[in-house]
């Protein structure tokens, strides 16, 4: 198991880098709240309006908390909000949904397994939130700053989880790219040494000898499937799903979730204490879940644009197979580029307070 | 024949895809912390001596700052809020507390802030409240006007002026007076910047929070 023995070499490294000044500054940032979550925002058009709603339904929330002291079908109000809550929220940064959508895009063309992937990120992380507060202040009583400092730490973890992920990510995909690069060009070099119509009398008998054996068979199966096929005149055909799919595992997918769904979010934490301090700590434990299906949804959302994105460009990629393959191994490679991206700008800058 | 551009066709068809798919999705990330802003501007023989600020936090956060500090039903004092206090008004003093006073287009510089000249203590209504005395390193003429700005340039925090009560000036020259500016709209740039940060998963960058606050001018003619 290359890839995990590579992992746990990664982890420490990254421990160090996030032992950095950049990441302490997080610590000494005033009135902070753990979680590692940005500000941001806006006041015009349309984002103004959706972060409006933001703040509108935290204080909706914080009332919904005040109301049930007296009302139990507040509840309903409270899940509600919070529902709503998730879904504008997830919109926005340092939600692990882009890393969802990136892995999605690197490993996967399952619409289903995206969107139970973001599903369960997304309830992993009110889980977390929920373990953290339960724990350090129902049971120990703990304080903001030892809450923020465990947050922290979570936090820290998932973003080392999620750089560890996209680094196996780009290591198997550039395999993938480099090999899917060797056989366009194997198949480029065979083709032009002799192409389709070899067998035409002016072509050497050498070379159409080359590539009647390089058609019977390629190194990828593919471009054989498509070779029989008399419709698929050399242009425009989809290749084997399966081959394109290659990539995919639930291990892989199972750790994608346990990076993206580790961080607890700081909205979260704050409904969750608030709702302790107000003696209704599972009415709390309600709203985040209910936000946590908010986040479900946009994430879920997100997942599906990324497949289906994919899945245009495999649509519009025209020319051969081996063409086809090479641009699916690409945009792959990229994808998990942007994983590592993801994960390492979460880790700096949440220096900054991010 | 080029061999590039099939590659790079489903590459920008992809960037499209995802484009229109996150577009309905931009949405900012939003404060975490709200803070009713009130501020005093002191004077001394005529010139800016002093900002003093009582911020007063959102419930919420009043409720984690407050968390395991005090037994069930008291109050936190200052006393026990005095680490944390010291905490912020450390992480405070680096990002210069939030706080721009522009007067005659220069920015003020404060002094450093000591054990007393700020508190933290929780308030009867439970919200919790952050009091900071700032001086200025050089007392400095009021000019025709002077402006000053609360905010987190990373707008974590939301401050937002009291509406009633959000700012006094203390001996001042006769004739001084203070409004309240509301922001300006975004720019398109500024936009540009918000999708930006959801892409990159950041906070939409340095000076954010500045664009959405409320300005003090106090006019002196």
């Amino acid at each position: 198991m290359i890839r995990f023995r590579s992992l746990s070499r990664a982890a420490p490294a990254l421990v160090a880098l996030a032992a950095s000044p950049a990441f302490a500054q997080l610590a000494q940032r005033p009135f902070m709240v753990g979680g590692g979550e940005g500000g941001g925002g806006a006041s015009g058009g349309l984002t103004g309006w959706i972060m409006e709603m933001q703040s509108q339904l935290t204080r909706l929330i914080a009332a919904d908390v005040h109301a049930l002291h007296g009302d139990p079908t507040a509840i309903w109000g409270l899940i509600g909000f919070g529902f709503a809550y998730g879904v504008f929220h997830a919109a926005g940064p340092g939600h692990g949904k882009a890393v969802i959508a990136s892995y999605m895009m690197a490993s996967d063309r399952a619409l289903r397994r995206g969107i139970v992937l973001s599903f369960l990120a997304a309830m992993l992380q009110g889980l977390v939130a929920v373990a953290l507060v339960g724990v350090a202040a129902l049971i120990f009583n703990a304080t903001a700053p030892e809450m923020n400092a465990a947050a922290d730490w979570l936090a820290l973890a998932s973003c080392s989880g999620v750089i560890a992920i996209g680094l196996w990510l780009t290591v198997t995909k550039g395999r993938a790219l480099l090999a899917a690069l060797r056989t366009h060009f194997a198949r480029r070099a065979a083709l032009a040494a002799a192409p389709v119509y070899a067998n035409a009398p002016w072509r050497p008998a050498a070379g159409s000898g080359a590539v009647v054996a390089f058609r019977a068979g390629p190194p990828d199966g593919v471009a054989a499937a498509a070779a029989d096929d008399p419709a698929a005149c050399g242009h425009l055909h989809a290749p084997d799903p399966a081959a394109l799919e290659a990539g995919f595992s639930w291990r892989g997918a199972a750790a994608t979730v346990l990076a993206a769904g580790s961080r607890p979010c700081s909205g979260a934490i704050l409904v969750l204490v608030f709702a302790l301090a107000q003696g209704l700590f599972a009415a709390g434990i309600g709203a985040v879940f209910a936000m946590s299906f908010g986040v479900a949804l946009t994430t879920g959302a997100l997942a599906f644009a990324a497949v289906f994105a994919k899945r245009l460009a495999m649509r519009m990629a025209t020319g051969d197979d081996s063409r086809i393959m090479l641009a699916a191994r690409g945009v792959e490679f990229l994808a998990a580029l942007l994983v590592v991206a993801f994960g390492l700008a979460l880790l700096f800058v949440a220096g900054s307070g991010a | 024949m080029n061999s590039a551009s099939p590659a790079r066709r489903p590459a920008l068809a992809l960037l499209l895809a995802a484009l229109l798919a996150f577009a309905p999705a931009v949405a900012a990330a939003h404060p975490h912390v709200w803070v009713t802003v009130r501020s005093k501007v002191g004077f001394a023989d005529g010139k800016v001596v002093s900002v003093t600020h009582d911020w007063v936090f959102d419930e919420m956060y009043s409720s984690f700052a407050t968390q395991g500090l005090a037994k069930p039903g008291q109050l936190v004092t200052r006393d026990i809020f005095a680490p944390l206090a010291r905490e912020n008004a450390g992480g405070l003093a680096e990002l210069g507390y939030f706080t721009t006073l522009k007067i005659g287009g220069k920015t003020a510089e404060f002094g450093p802030v000591k054990d007393g000249d700020y508190w933290m203590e929780e308030r009867t209504d439970h919200l919790v409240a952050f009091h900071v005395d700032l001086r200025l390193k050089t007392p400095t003429a009021p000019g025709p006007y002077f402006s000053l700005l609360v905010a987190d340039p990373e707008y974590f925090i939301d401050f937002e002026f009291d509406d009633n009560d959000p700012v006094a000036l203390v001996s001042a020259p006769s004739g001084c007076s203070a409004s309240i500016a509301k922001p300006k709209p975004l720019e398109g740039q500024d936009q540009q910047k918000l999708t930006e940060s959801f892409f990159t998963n950041l906070a939409p960058g340095t000076n954010f929070g500045f664009k959405m606050a409320s300005r003090v001018i106090v006019a002196c003619p």
